[in-house]
């Protein structure tokens, strides 16, 4: 099988398989709000607005046939959260799935947490393969014996049965939160975890519910000095002492648990001053960082505003070392995409499996893929238009004004409500997924 | 100045909607909708002052002793401007503006359509300090929204008092 993958651009990219409805008319459970591949890649979950959780197999490769790599198929399908209702506040709790984490496996089973705005939960999904018969005192269906009827003793044994997953939760982490748990992030130690809300952030042990950590709090004494907001955390991916969190101000902060119990004092502080020509009324919500993630090898991190995605080594605070321009063309329209409430979509990036290329979602269903080492950029669509098996996905190009050019796209005909804002991509092959509003598109490097 | 006049409106208009959205508040989204505005009502009123200073000295400046009328109503106009110019300055008393703005809500939209000079102010502009807001939003609130909910009005009012937007306004 390949490697993880070489650039973006020598990659051709072509459909694999879309799963969800193909109605127009979405409903608002189906919304798709979170994906998340496992860590060997097996797997792939998606939550939903519904409260529910789609994993997708990957199935076991056809040897006979390499150009066609294997196919994702739904594995398990469970409810993860219900609505609820917070009788003090008033208020009802989403049963939105914002998060999805798959802890590394340990065993034959599965363990993954899953977070609405106020619990988390662990999952186990498990694989029952047999089933005993041969019950003393109850019959095959389960009814009980007459005592009566028993005469001999035996003993009961494992027989096949047709693949059963089931899906059970472990823990629930309940009371952590009073602001709206925005991420989670587990340790490499694969004991603890994170999750943050607005301003605050804990520190969970996988095996403990009732109790949590409380490693940052930003919440001010009064809350009318109330300036930015925790937007999003992350465990280093080896360094178990080490996180980061964004903010509604553009900035990250890095945190050392060594340092401190409490890490309201930051370690390392990652900010780009501002471009003072790029001033306008919405200057704060565009540089609201709605993502951050560490490269696999933990040298980087990159952040997603609303228009560009950064690239920052940890070791240099002042600025970043890469930034890409996501959709400049809406720089002039955001006073639009303010009315609409685009302005405060909330995109997610992700990492190749070798740090090579990264991607993010756009609007019009667009996806874009920023290839560092070659330093080019790919505009893609995710469509039921180019549905056909292993048809190469075409490069899209967004006119921002002017002569529209043969194939390109104006930007007053992109379709706002088509965003892509979830991806993922597998850890070690080039297969990616991408979730638009309610279908998860599968693509996968063209082979020879 | 129209555009962030348009921006002020969407923003009270958003910031008010969220309140009814599923799921209760959304502190990051109340947080950039009222920096938001805050900065169009800063330039909003920093455009007005500027307007208002230039007509002062306009008025003024109307030559001659041969026409004595203007000079009267130049003598007046920086009177009949007062209201006006109370309500866009923050330090101004606030005994008229709570007048004024008392009055309004007991009669609602008929006294603002009365009084030719607030008839041109923006009825969405947050002119008082953050008490004043306050005030105005708990009658506001405990008149329409919290019909319903009788007994949690009072937790409703605290919850509001806590969220950063009345006095966001003045605090910068």
């Amino acid at each position: 099988m390949a490697g993880a993958g070489g650039g973006g651009n020598d990659v051709q990219w072509c459909f694999s398989q879309v799963k969800g409805a193909i109605d127009d008319d979405v409903a608002e459970a189906d919304i798709i709000s979170t994906v998340e591949f496992n860590h060997s890649g097996e797997l792939l979950a998606t939550g939903d607005k519904g409260g529910r959780v789609v994993i997708f197999q990957q199935e076991t490769e056809n040897k006979s046939q390499p150009q066609c790599r294997s196919e994702y198929n739904v594995y398990s399908t469970f409810q993860s959260h219900e609505p609820e209702f917070d009788y003090l506040k008033s208020l009802e709790i989403e049963e939105k799935i914002n998060k999805i984490r798959w802890l590394p496996q340990k065993n034959a089973a599965q363990f993954l947490l899953s977070t609405n705005d106020k619990t988390i939960k662990l999952w186990k999904i498990s694989e029952r393969d047999k089933r005993p018969e041969g019950y003393n005192l109850k019959e095959e269906d389960g009814r009980y014996r007459d005592a009566a009827t028993i005469t001999t003793l035996r003993v009961p044994v494992f027989r096949p049965m047709d693949l059963m997953v089931e899906a059970s939760p472990r823990r629930v982490f309940v009371n952590g939160h009073t602001y709206h748990i925005n991420s989670i992030s587990v340790n490499s130690d694969n004991e603890t975890y994170l999750s943050a809300d607005d301003l605050r952030i804990n520190l969970w042990h996988l095996e403990i519910t009732d109790r949590s950590f409380n490693v940052v709090d930003i919440k001010p004494a009064n809350m009318e000095e109330l300036t930015e907001v925790i937007t999003a955390t992350e465990f280093h991916p080896h360094q178990c002492n080490t996180f980061v969190y964004s903010s509604s101000k553009g900035t990250i902060r890095l945190c050392d648990m060594r340092a401190s119990a409490l890490c309201d004092k930051h370690s390392k502080l990652f900010e780009e001053p501002e471009d003072p020509s790029n001033r306008s009324f919405f200057s704060e919500i565009i540089s609201s960082i709605s993502d951050v993630k560490f490269s696999h090898n933990g040298r980087y991190m990159m952040t997603r505003d609303y228009l560009s995605v950064k690239i920052w080594d940890l070791n240099m605070e002042n600025r970043p070392v890469e930034t890409y321009q996501v959709h400049e063309y809406l720089r002039s329209k955001l006073c639009s995409l303010y009315e609409n409430d685009c302005i405060f979509d909330k995109f997610e990036c992700c990492w190749n499996g070798n740090d090579s290329v990264v991607m993010t979602g756009s609007y019009n269903n667009f996806f874009r893929m920023l290839d560092r080492s070659q330093r080019r950029d790919v505009t893609l669509e995710a469509s039921r238009e180019s549905c056909k098996p292993r048809q190469v996905l075409k490069p899209r190009r967004v006119c921002a004004g002017g002569k529209r050019k043969k194939d390109e796209i104006s930007v007053d005909s992109l379709d706002f409500n088509k965003k892509i804002l979830h991806t993922a991509w597998h850890p070690q092959e080039n297969i990616i997924a991408v979730a638009t509003t309610n279908n998860l598109y599968i693509f996968q490097e063209k082979m020879n | 100045m129209d555009m962030a006049k348009r921006i002020m409106a969407l923003s009270i208009s958003k910031l008010y909607s969220l309140r009814t959205q599923r799921g209760g508040l959304s502190l990051h989204r109340s947080l950039l909708l009222s920096m938001t505005m805050r900065a169009a009502r800063d330039i909003y009123h920093a455009a007005q002052l500027l307007r208002d200073a230039e007509e002062e000295q306009v008025v003024p400046c109307a030559p001659d002793a041969a026409i004595e009328e203007p000079m009267e109503i130049s003598k007046d106009s920086p009177q009949t401007l007062t209201p006006k110019e109370v309500a866009m300055k923050p330090q101004e008393p606030k005994e008229t503006l709570e007048d004024d703005k008392e009055n309004r809500c007991a009669s609602e939209r008929h006294s603002r359509k009365r009084c030719c000079k607030t008839a041109v102010e923006p009825d969405f502009l947050p002119l008082k300090k953050a008490k004043m807001d306050t005030d105005e939003e708990k009658q506001h609130l405990q008149g329409e929204v919290l019909r319903t909910n009788n007994g949690n009005s009072c937790r409703q009012a605290e919850t509001l008092t806590a969220f950063p937007t009345n006095r966001a306004i003045v605090a910068c």
